[in-house]
C-alpha cells in the first residue's frame, strides 16, 4: 500500500469545528482515491460518579440526539458530494474507541480534527494526540 | 447570616456547581458536595438553619423515592439468584465489619457504629449505571446482573436504616399502616389521577407524590423512625408506571434536581470538617478498609462463580457508594447519633468509594463490550420462545 492508496477511511466526528474540517478532508480523500469512508461518533463522558440514574439517563438522551444529528449532517455532506458513507455511534472513551474501531474494521486511514469540545482536552491532551499515539494505521490530524 | 442571605449564597453555589459539572463531566452531586465542603470550611456557613435542614431532609426522601422508581423490574427478575446473593453479601459484609470496627476498634457508640455500618455498606446504583451506559454494557447480561445486585444492596440499606434505628412507640402501627396504604394505593390511583389531572403546568401528579412522601415523613417522625424504606418501596412499585409515562418521571426529576437535591448535597458537604478529616487520616484509612476489604473479599468469590470472566470488574463496581451513604450519614448527624467528626470521616469514605473503585474498574478491568454484546445476543436467541406450530388445514 502506498501512502496515497487508502481504501477505507475512518473519520471521527463530534460536531466541533475541527471535526467538520476533518469530515471535509476525509470526503475529499475518499473522492480522490475512491476509498470507502465511515464517520464514527463516540459518545463518551457521561457524568462520572452520578448520584441518580436520572442524571445519567438525561445526559445520555441529550448525547444520543446530538450525535445522531452530527452523523446525519455527515451523511448529508457526503450525499451532496456523491460519496457513499457509513456512520456509526459507539459509546466509550473517544481515543480508545477510535483506534480500536479502526483496527477491528480494517480502516487504513484515520482522520481526526485537531481539537474537540471539552475542557479536559486542554488539560489532558486532545483526543487527536492520543489517537496518533495508539493507532495501527496512518492518522491525519486536520487543523 | 439570615435565612434569605444564606439561600442567596447557596443558590449561587448551586449554579456554579451545575456549570462546573457540565464542563468537567462529573456528576453535579459530587461537585455540590465538594463545593459544600469548601463553603462550609472557608466561609463557615451555618449548615443547620431550620429551612436548610428541612429541604435537605425532604430531598433525601425524594432521592430515595427516585432511586426506587429507577429500578427496572424485568432486569431484576432475569438473574434473581445471582443478584440476591451478590447484593446481600455486598450489604452484609461491610455492614458487619464497619460496625464491629467502629464499635470495637474506634470506640464509637453502638448506634454510631451502626450508622457507620449502614453508610459504608451501600453500593451506588447511579455510579455503576453511568459506567455501564458509558461502555455500552448496560444492555448485556453482566450489566443487568450488576444493576440488579446494586438494587438488592440499596434495598438492604433502606431496611437497615429504617429498622435498626426505630424506637417503636404508639405511632409505629400508624407508620406501618400508612406506609402499606401508600405503597398499595398509589400505584392503583396513579393511572386515574395522572390521566384526570396530569399534563398541566401546575403538575398535580408531582404534588400527589410529594404529599404522600410528606405524610410518610410525618408519621415516621412521630414513630421515631425513618421514611427511607417506605419511600424506596413506593418508588419501586411506581417504577412500572413511570416506565410507561417517562415525561412524568422527567418532570419529577427536574423539580428534584433543580431545587431539592442540591441543598441536600451542599448541606452534606457543609457539615464536613476538613480539619477533622486531616486530623484523623489513620481512622479514615481504617474506615475505608472496613468498606472495601469485606466488599472485595466476599463479593469476589460469588462474582467468580456467577461471572467468572468479569469477577474483578463486578466486585469493584459493587464497592462503590454515594447517595445512600450520604443519606445514611446525614440521618445519623441529624438524629445526633454521630458527631461532626464521625460524619466527616464517613462522608469522605463514601466519596472516596465512589471514585477509587470506579476508576480502577474502568481503567484496568473493563470487559470487551463487543464480546459481551455477542454473548447477550446468543443468550437471548437461545431463550426466545419458538412460534407455535400452525395446525394443518388452518393456515390460510
Amino acid at each position: 500500500m502506498t501512502p496515497y492508496n487508502f481504501t477505507s477511511v475512518l473519520v471521527a466526528v463530534d460536531g466541533s469545528d475541527g471535526s467538520r474540517k476533518a469530515l471535509d478532508c476525509a470526503l475529499s480523500i475518499a473522492q480522490a482515491v475512491g476509498a470507502a469512508v465511515t464517520a464514527l461518533a463516540v459518545e463518551g463522558k457521561l457524568p462520572a460518579y452520578a448520584a441518580s440514574v436520572g442524571e445519567v439517563d438525561e445526559v445520555k438522551h441529550e448525547k444520543d440526539q446530538f450525535f445522531n444529528d452530527v452523523l446525519e449532517h455527515a451523511k448529508d455532506e457526503a450525499y451532496e458530494r456523491g460519496i457513499e458513507i457509513d456512520t456509526d455511534l459507539v459509546p466509550g472513551h473517544a481515543a480508545e474507541v477510535i483506534t480500536h474501531y479502526a483496527k477491528a474494521h480494517g480502516h487504513d486511514l484515520i482522520v481526526v480534527g485537531h481539537r474537540g469540545h471539552f475542557l479536559g482536552d486542554y488539560l489532558l491532551g486532545s483526543t487527536a494526540d492520543r489517537v496518533t499515539h495508539h493507532a495501527h494505521c496512518p492518522v491525519m490530524v486536520v487543523r | 447570616m439570615d435565612a434569605t442571605q444564606l439561600a442567596a449564597v447557596l443558590a449561587g453555589v448551586v449554579l456554579l456547581a451545575s456549570m462546573v459539572s457540565v464542563e468537567l463531566g462529573i456528576s453535579v452531586a459530587l461537585i455540590e458536595l465538594t463545593l459544600g465542603v469548601i463553603a462550609g470550611n472557608l466561609f463557615h456557613l451555618n449548615a443547620n438553619q431550620p429551612w436548610l435542614v428541612f429541604v435537605a431532609s425532604f430531598a433525601s426522601i425524594v432521592l430515595t423515592f427516585l432511586a426506587g422508581a429507577e429500578v427496572d423490574p424485568d432486569d431484576f427478575r432475569e438473574r434473581f439468584g445471582a443478584s440476591v446473593s451478590i447484593g446481600l453479601v455486598s450489604f452484609a459484609g461491610p455492614f458487619i465489619v464497619a460496625w464491629v470496627v467502629a464499635d470495637g476498634l474506634l470506640g464509637w457508640t453502638t448506634r454510631a457504629s451502626l450508622i457507620a455500618g449502614t453508610a459504608l455498606s451501600t453500593t451506588s446504583l447511579a455510579v455503576v449505571y453511568a459506567v455501564l451506559v458509558e461502555t455500552g454494557l448496560n444492555a448485556t447480561r453482566i450489566g443487568k446482573l450488576i444493576m440488579s445486585a446494586c438494587f438488592v444492596t440499596d434495598m438492604a440499606t433502606a431496611v437497615a436504616l429504617s429498622a435498626i434505628f426505630i424506637k417503636p412507640n404508639a405511632w409505629f402501627p400508624v407508620f406501618l399502616l400508612v406506609s402499606v396504604i401508600a405503597i398499595v394505593g398509589l400505584p392503583k390511583i396513579a393511572p386515574w389521577f395522572f390521566s384526570r389531572y396530569g399534563n398541566r403546568v401546575i403538575e398535580p401528579e408531582i404534588k400527589l407524590v410529594f404529599a404522600v412522601l410528606f405524610v410518610l415523613m410525618v408519621v415516621a417522625d412521630q414513630a421515631k423512625g425513618h421514611a427511607v424504606l417506605p419511600a424506596f418501596v413506593l418508588g419501586l412499585v411506581m417504577a412500572r408506571h413511570y416506565q410507561r409515562h417517562r415525561t412524568e418521571q422527567e418532570r419529577l426529576r427536574v423539580v428534584a434536581f433543580a431545587f431539592l437535591t442540591p441543598f441536600f448535597f451542599l448541606r452534606g458537604g457543609m457539615n464536613v470538617s476538613l480539619g477533622a478529616v486531616f486530623a484523623n487520616l489513620g481512622l479514615l484509612a481504617v474506615l475505608f478498609a472496613a468498606k472495601l476489604v469485606p466488599k472485595i473479599g466476599l463479593i469476589m468469590p460469588l462474582a467468580k462463580r456467577f461471572v467468572p470472566k468479569h469477577a474483578t470488574f463486578t466486585t469493584l463496581l459493587m464497592s462503590t457508594g454515594l447517595t445512600f451513604g450520604t443519606i445514611s450519614s446525614l440521618y445519623g448527624l441529624n438524629a445526633h447519633i454521630i458527631n461532626r467528626t464521625q460524619f466527616s470521616l464517613l462522608i469522605t469514605v463514601v466519596v472516596l468509594s465512589a471514585i477509587i473503585p470506579t476508576a480502577i474498574a474502568q481503567r484496568w478491568y473493563s470487559p470487551d463490550v463487543d464480546a459481551e454484546h455477542k454473548a447477550a445476543r446468543e443468550h437471548y436467541e437461545t431463550i426466545k420462545p419458538q412460534p407455535e406450530p400452525v395446525p394443518v388445514g388452518d393456515n390460510q
